[in-house]
């Protein structure tokens, strides 16, 4: 059995593992370079230290910074074409989804789900395994159900000094009828293993740049499962697919791509693979361009729709002692009590994450702190201690804000905006609908409350003239891409209205599958990539299952290795 | 002691043995010897000269980070778990 992934990311490593360690011969298509070995050093000297400026990108694979905007307002969370994806850039945070999450349309907004959070249990503990989550069973049982027995790899990560001050405060206490507990967040951050695990790469130390570069690969990425691949993995990078090939019965039968060695221009040559299985693992809008571009597995035409995200809304703000901020992963807590609840049908639910770094991502800190107190004048000992006092005080609440799938935020094709291969560029519609208004401006509130409680200093602002600022309800509101990119492919029960179904093959065709956040018909309030990866190694189950090698073939063991519920 | 180092050394609240330990005094003179204060102490402070970064050492020394007692990201590992302790008292 020949099976095609395309794309080395999250998604495509996992599955081209399970595959390859059950017989299939796989062959994976990245379209970026290898990851460069001067990222931690690019970092360094970045200015702006945004997510893909370490990482090298080629001309022939732009990665998100190729997207046009046509919306009213801007899709702004990047992605990264590189091998390892934007795994290798990402936060390391992985929460799991609340179970309401499964039937969002019937709580609040959006579309529900073919299958239940008790579905997808067993495939969250596998991709736990998999990937090795730093988090307490018993703590993530306060918020979420886990099976009885269940360890995960590795013990909690230690929390912030920060965490400690602010949980001290107000656990216990509430806002809107609910209780507020700070719960630590599951980590892709090497800890304390517990017995039967074995660490992969360094414990954390501290480094405090998680995203976009952990510099002693402490935190998980693709290139992990990468190294635990069968020899009947072949990667190709370099090789950007750009039309899947189907016969006149649906059947998947070859891809086309582009090869080019030359990083620097669209030089490149044309090359054909068939398969028997196709992957789709490209990113959500990677995967709806290409069934775009081929024409595929859209007779319900929702190919490309129901794009989502996390607007995310951060609040910034000085507790009244030093907290130490900058050291140590970004964040290590948050509180969950808003995941879900009555209010989700008239707006959207958050997630409440506890930001370590300062006023970095929200306020350019320290250099906008030490820009402000020149300014106005200090000199010496006196610029010293003010800078001191600011940025040892500072912390971030960061809320990702649900948002629900709309048909009409989309991704389509710009036929006449192409890249350097010749492949038309992506067109982005976004929007911002009420229900997702409403949510962060309930956001907006709970944050004022919660400071009131910490007696912390607001110096949250959002100003006209800045990105992505807008007003609801006469308030000024402004919101950030969490690089959260789902919906594009979306999964459901019936073929009239979704793309791919429970296993994310696609409807339309029985052997091609497009796999990752692109499936999902809600992203709820969770870091998606967990999910993604359960999903992933649930189908990777699937397709073992039904595509046998041959006839009474013998599986080489359970796909995936899940663990027992001790 | 030169006058760029006497005169960074009064901006930025830091002493000429500190700036000296950051092994960039020779850089930022040939920087910004006779520039105005403000691009100065941003020097100093953010390792931002003019909108560049002007090599790894600059942003890893930058006073800014000194100033709030914490290691700039990316560039120090202070152990697993170190974030959980009180913070050490920075400014003096």
């Amino acid at each position: 059995m020949k099976a095609v992934v395309v794309g080395a990311g999250f998604a495509g490593s996992l599955i081209a593992k399970v595959l390859g360690d059950n017989g299939f011969r796989v062959l994976v298509l990245e379209a970026g370079a290898e990851v460069n070995h001067d990222a931690v050093g690019r970092f360094r000297t970045a200015l702006v230290k945004s997510p893909l400026k370490p990482y090298r990108t080629t001309a022939a694979a732009p990665s998100s910074n190729y997207l046009i905007n046509t919306g009213p307002f801007a899709y702004s969370s990047p992605y990264l074409r590189m091998n390892g994806g934007t795994g290798t850039a990402w936060t390391g945070i992985t929460p799991r989804m609340h179970p309401d999450d499964f039937h969002a349309a019937d709580c609040g907004r959006g579309r529900d789900w073919p299958l239940s959070y008790a579905d997808l249990e067993p495939a969250y503990r596998a991709a736990e395994w998999e990937i090795g989550i730093a988090a307490d069973a018993d703590e993530q049982r306060q918020h979420l159900p886990v099976a009885d027995g269940y360890r995960y790899p590795m013990h909690a990560l230690p929390r912030t000094y920060l965490d400690h001050a602010i949980a001290s405060v107000v656990d216990g206490a509430s806002i809107d009828g609910r209780e507020l507990l700070v719960v630590g967040t599951p980590q892709a951050r090497n800890g304390v293993p517990v017995n039967g695990y074995r660490l992969d790469g360094h414990q954390c130390t501290g480094y405090a740049s998680c995203v976009p570069v952990c510099p002693e690969n402490a935190k998980y990425t693709p290139l992990r499962t990468q190294k635990r691949w069968s020899a009947n993995v072949e990667l190709r990078t370099r090789c950007v697919v750009n039309r899947v090939h189907a016969d006149e019965f649906g059947r998947v039968t070859k891809v086309s791509y582009q090869r080019y060695e030359d990083d620097t221009s669209g030089r490149h040559t044309r090359h054909e693979e068939e398969a028997d299985v196709v992957v789709l693992a490209a990113h959500a809008v990677e995967n709806a361009k290409l069934l775009l571009m081929s024409g595929l597995a859209n007779s319900s035409d929702q190919v490309g729709r129901n794009l989502m995200d996390h607007p995310a809304l951060l609040t910034w703000a000085l507790m009244p002692q030093a907290i130490g901020p900058f050291r140590g992963p970004g964040s290590t807590t948050g509180i969950e009590a808003f995941r879900s609840g009555p209010e989700r049908g008239a707006r959207a639910p958050f997630r409440i994450e506890i930001g370590n770094w300062g006023w970095g991502w929200s306020a350019g800190s320290p250099d906008s702190d030490t820009a402000e107190f020149v300014a106005a004048g200090l000199r010496g000992k006196a610029l010293r201690e003010a800078v001191a006092d600011r940025v040892g005080r500072q912390f971030t609440l960061q809320f990702e804000i649900e948002q629900e799938a709309d048909p009409a935020n989309r991704v389509t094709l710009d036929h006449a905006r192409r890249d350097p291969l010749g492949n038309p560029r992506p067109s982005i519609h976004y929007g911002l609908s009420d229900y997702v208004k409403n949510g962060l401006l309930a956001a907006k509130r709970v944050s004022d409350r919660i400071f009131e409680m910490l007696g912390a200093d607001d110096h949250t602002s959002y100003k006209p003239d800045e990105e992505r600022y807008f007003e609801h309800d006469g308030e000024p509101l402004r919101y950030w891409g969490a690089g959260h990119g789902g919906g594009t492919h979306v999964m459901g029960a019936s073929p009239r209205d979704s793309v791919v179904d429970q296993w994310q093959r696609c409807w339309d065709h029985p052997n091609l599958y497009a796999v990752g956040c692109g499936s999902m018909p809600s992203l709820g309030t969770s870091n998606p990539s967990l999910t993604m990866a359960a999903l992933v190694l649930r189908t990777a189950d699937h397709l073992v299952a039904t595509c046998r090698t041959g006839p009474g073939a013998a599986l080489a063991g359970p796909a995936g290795s899940w663990p027992p519920p001790r | 002691m030169d006058a760029f180092l006497e005169l960074s050394a009064e901006l930025t609240g830091f002493s000429a043995d500190e700036l000296r330990s950051t092994g960039l005094v020779e850089q930022y003179r040939a920087l910004a010897d006779g520039a105005p204060e403000n691009e100065i102490i941003q020097l100093w402070y953010t390792g931002v000269w003019r909108g560049v970064i002007p090599g790894e050492r600059a942003y890893v020394e930058g006073l800014a980070w000194k100033a709030a007692g914490v290691a700039a990201p990316g560039t120090r590992a202070p152990g697993f778990g170190s974030w959980e302790q009180r913070p050490a008292r920075s400014a003096r």
